[in-house]
């Protein structure tokens, strides 16, 4: 029983000066001085997930604390954000999905509950993940010409896409209004099931983003006939863009930067920064992103801030032409 | 042969010491998992993430993994049987005649029947996944959006037919639920419904939260102004074991259950859900005593445990040999294997033997621990009808608001658990049977999605669904049961 009280007591005193331990050790440290909170604003298991975790695994190579993650998932991103937007700034809740579709396309469409430009702090850019338009492998079809010449004897042009609104209908609506051939775009609950209904072969077109289809490709059921970026993408570049087939159609996809609450001291956005372009150098980072499916593309705190600007606008005017409206 | 040398290969490998530690582990925490209210598999898997890059071997990491998600439905019917609480989805049906028979003190017999027939769909499941997966995966493929619609539009006439009392109550569940469900995005033109300008209300509700709510809370609270409770504890527990009557009487149940959930199972999406529907209303329609259905009969308890255990492990098929993830646990496993370096899908069993051989074997060793691990363990959930209501009854609400935040980690879910007590709470007031209620707002969506995707496809063309060969043969058992039905109300009503 002695015994017993000895270790409680032990183990009490442990509880208590645990953290003046730690104030000792590291009070004078530098940040981070304890894990740093991750917040996705996605359901586990989903692009913006895999990323996150995939930077959790290499991250402790470079800094001393290590990331715990925290799915917020709800209202197709919003949520996730709103959360980091009113969290404290003091660095230790960060935000991977900046830029994911809902803070670049949705509010044109709706009214949001925070500025996404001006609410919320960028670090840096990690990835682009663009939309790739795919056809069965079972059809015919070898280019997006194809595709066009099909529609115009009179066939109905069907679309896999994963949400209303969503980039991939922005995608495919925009094919539709450059070529002048109608596209009936049917949207599904996300990405994985609208890529699946097209490997069933119950659409004749579709989209999704590579680390969606590049499995389907791979195992010959998708043939991938167009990337809707400025530029090839680099986990496809056999795949020409939809520009070099004269379709004047070029989005931003879907991005994935990470952002942290406005007010957050420079010199942890500074320090988050290097380390995540550390990260993006590493070489396990590399091999596993190019499995994934998902490209590298870093960007520091200024051009990421930039880039947000611009693709907010660039999805604006193209709202704005194609006329969509919720 | 070369499935039997990869099988043995794949046996070397889940028998090899970390593995089959890793298998048991993966055992315990799913048993864990499954008997705490709320508290998931695929948020448990998320969060176990991390430790399985210290693990290292990708196989090992995934075994434990399924064991997880595979145990989780066993504990799952626990707190269904016990408390009236189902774990998830696809043990709301198990609450209706499992409850039943703990207030009659056969909680043991229940349980029991619980494990057993688990185990045997789960290595029925097991079996059909070593030696048919590749054919089977082409059948998901063959699921569109007409195929979903017939599926599920089955589904939902199965739901009303699920309550024990009137129809007409029945019906106003199932419209109430439908209605709940609609709160949030329309899945086709994005237009927001029914959220009154709220942001959080955009995702909907979530289904745990709606399911703790109206069965578990809304249980205790009604419990807390009548005295039956305590009925429970003083009747006899009774003999912890399924006598061997009771094992007579569910054992074809559980070669039905097993068949059904297997098949269903490999669906994509409310797979496990359906098919727990689906072998329940079999159950009643093939018993020779379908009027002790929803008083206790223990096919129906037996019937839909094995199907949605039969449903869980077929559903690593179309996860292995497609690559696609059917929901949201499959999802986390799909994503650790990623990570791990390992693509899913068509190649997998060539260019990773190891892994795809491994996990299998490790399921029919993960299914016999799990038997040996729940039935004695039958004897001790027992126990807790002994704790006294005053005492059980708060920790039960600890533990589902727990696992409500574990969901989605958001408070709003834990005010609208509140909202749904409430509504729980009102329902057994006014004698409203509340199983078709979860069963309709899972389905919901799904009919919704699904019809009016088939019309875009087919430019509103109806035939669609009687055109196709699997949407076709569901919509003629639609309307035979339809018919069959009325036939046998009307025969009734002219004696």
């Amino acid at each position: 029983m002695s015994h017993m009280r000895k270790v409680a007591v032990l183990m009490i005193m442990a509880l208590v000066f645990a953290p003046l331990a730690g104030g000792v050790c590291f009070g004078a440290g530098q940040y981070p001085t304890k894990p740093i909170q991750v917040i996705v604003p996605f359901s586990p298991g989903g692009s913006s997930d895999l990323l996150a975790r995939t930077v959790e695994k290499v991250w402790t190579k470079y800094s001393p604390q290590p990331m715990l993650i925290v799915n917020k998932p709800g209202a197709g991103g919003v949520l996730g954000e709103e959360y980091v937007v009113r969290s404290k700034p003091d660095g230790y809740t960060i935000y991977v999905g900046q830029g994911s579709g809902h803070d670049l396309v949705m509010p044109h469409l709706q009214k949001m509950p925070f500025d996404p430009l001006k609410d919320i702090a960028p670090v840096a850019r990690l990835s682009i993940h663009s939309i790739v338009v795919c056809v069965s492998a079972k059809s015919d079809f070898k280019t997006m010409a194809d595709v066009i010449a099909w529609s115009k004897k009179g066939n109905k042009v069907t679309a896999a896409v994963s949400t209303a609104a969503g980039s991939v209908d922005l995608v495919m609506r925009a094919i539709s209004k450059r070529t002048g051939i109608p596209i009936t775009t049917v949207p599904f609950k996300g990405g994985a099931d609208s890529t699946t209904a097209l490997a069933g072969g119950h659409l004749v077109i579709g989209g999704g983003h590579p680390s969606e289809v590049l499995p389907h490709i791979k195992a010959g059921r998708f043939r991938a006939i167009g990337v809707a970026l400025d530029h090839r993408d680099s986990t496809l570049p056999n795949v020409p863009t939809l520009k070099e087939q004269g379709i004047d159609v070029a989005t931003w996809g879907s991005v994935k930067g990470v952002a942290v609450p406005l007010g957050t001291p420079p010199e942890i956005i500074e320090y988050l920064a290097s380390t995540l372009k550390k990260v993006c150098e590493d070489k396990e980072f590399k091999k596993i992103m190019a499995r994934i499916g998902q490209p590298i593309d870093y960007l520091g705190t200024k051009e990421w801030t930039a880039f947000m600007h611009r693709a907010y606008k660039d999805y604006g005017d193209l709202i704005k032409e194609l006329g969509i409206k919720l | 042969m070369d499935i039997f040398t990869g099988l043995i290969n794949g046996f070397s490998i889940a028998l090899a010491g970390t593995n089959i530690l890793f298998c048991f582990l993966g055992a315990i925490i799913g048993t864990a998992v499954g008997v705490l209210p709320g508290l998931g598999p695929a948020a448990t898997i998320a969060l176990l993430l991390p430790m399985t890059y210290v693990i290292g071997s990708p196989v090992t990491a995934i075994i434990m993994m399924a064991g997880i998600y595979y145990g989780a439905m066993y504990g799952g019917s626990t707190t269904s049987i016990l408390l009236n609480l189902p774990g998830e989805a696809a043990s709301v049906v198990t609450c209706i005649d499992g409850y039943q028979m703990a207030k009659k003190g056969r909680a043991g017999a229940a349980l029991g029947i619980a494990a057993i027939g688990s185990f045997i769909a789960g290595t029925v499941a097991v079996v059909g996944l070593t030696f048919f997966a590749p054919p089977l995966a082409e059948f998901a493929l063959d699921f569109g959006p007409p195929e979903y619609f017939a599926l599920t539009t089955l589904g939902l006439l199965l739901a009303v037919t699920l309550s024990g009392g009137s129809i007409i109550k029945g019906l106003i569940i199932l419209i109430v639920g439908l209605l709940l469900a609609m709160v949030g995005l329309d899945p086709i033109s994005g237009k927001i419904r029914f959220t009154f300008g709220s942001i959080v209300l955009q995702g909907g509700f979530d289904f745990v939260t709606l399911a703790m709510g109206v069965f578990g809370l809304g249980e205790i609270l009604y419990n807390l102004e009548s005295t039956m409770k305590t009925e429970i504890v003083t009747t006899k527990i009774g003999k912890i074991f399924p006598t061997l009557k009771d094992w007579a009487d569910s054992k074809w149940a559980i070669f039905r259950g097993s068949t059904i959930g297997f098949f269903i199972g490999i669906i994509p999406g409310g797979g496990a859900v359906i098919s727990s529907l689906a072998s329940y209303a079999v159950e009643k329609r093939y018993s020779k005593h379908p009027e002790e259905f929803g008083e206790g009969a223990i096919e129906g308890v037996a019937g839909p445990e094995s199907a949605n255990n039969a449903a869980s492990s077929s559903s690593f098929i179309p996860l292995l040999t497609l690559g696609i993830p059917g929901n949201a646990a499959i999802a986390m496993i799909f994503a650790a294997l990623m990570i791990q370096g390992i693509t899913p899908g068509p190649f997998l069993v060539a260019e990773h033997p190891d892994v795809f051989w491994g996990v299998v074997a490790s399921m029919y060793v993960g299914n016999v621990m799990l038997l040996v691990l729940n039935l004695p363990m039958v004897g001790l959930w027992v126990q807790m009808l002994r704790v006294p209501y005053g005492i059980l009854a708060p920790i039960i609400v600890l533990f589902t608001t727990i696992g409500v935040y574990s969901v989605q980690n958001q408070v709003f879910d834990i005010y609208s658990m509140l909202f749904f007590a409430a509504l729980g709470y009102g329902m057994r007031k006014l004698n409203f049977d509340p199983a078709p209620l979860p069963l309709a707002f899972v389905l919901g969506p799904m009919v919704e999605q699904s019809l009016r995707q088939s019309l875009l496809i087919s430019g509103g063309d109806l035939t669609i669904f009687v055109t196709r060969p699997i949407s076709g043969t569901l919509v003629a058992v639609f309307v035979l049961l339809i018919v069959g039905q009325t036939l046998f109300f009307l025969k009734r009503k002219w004696r």
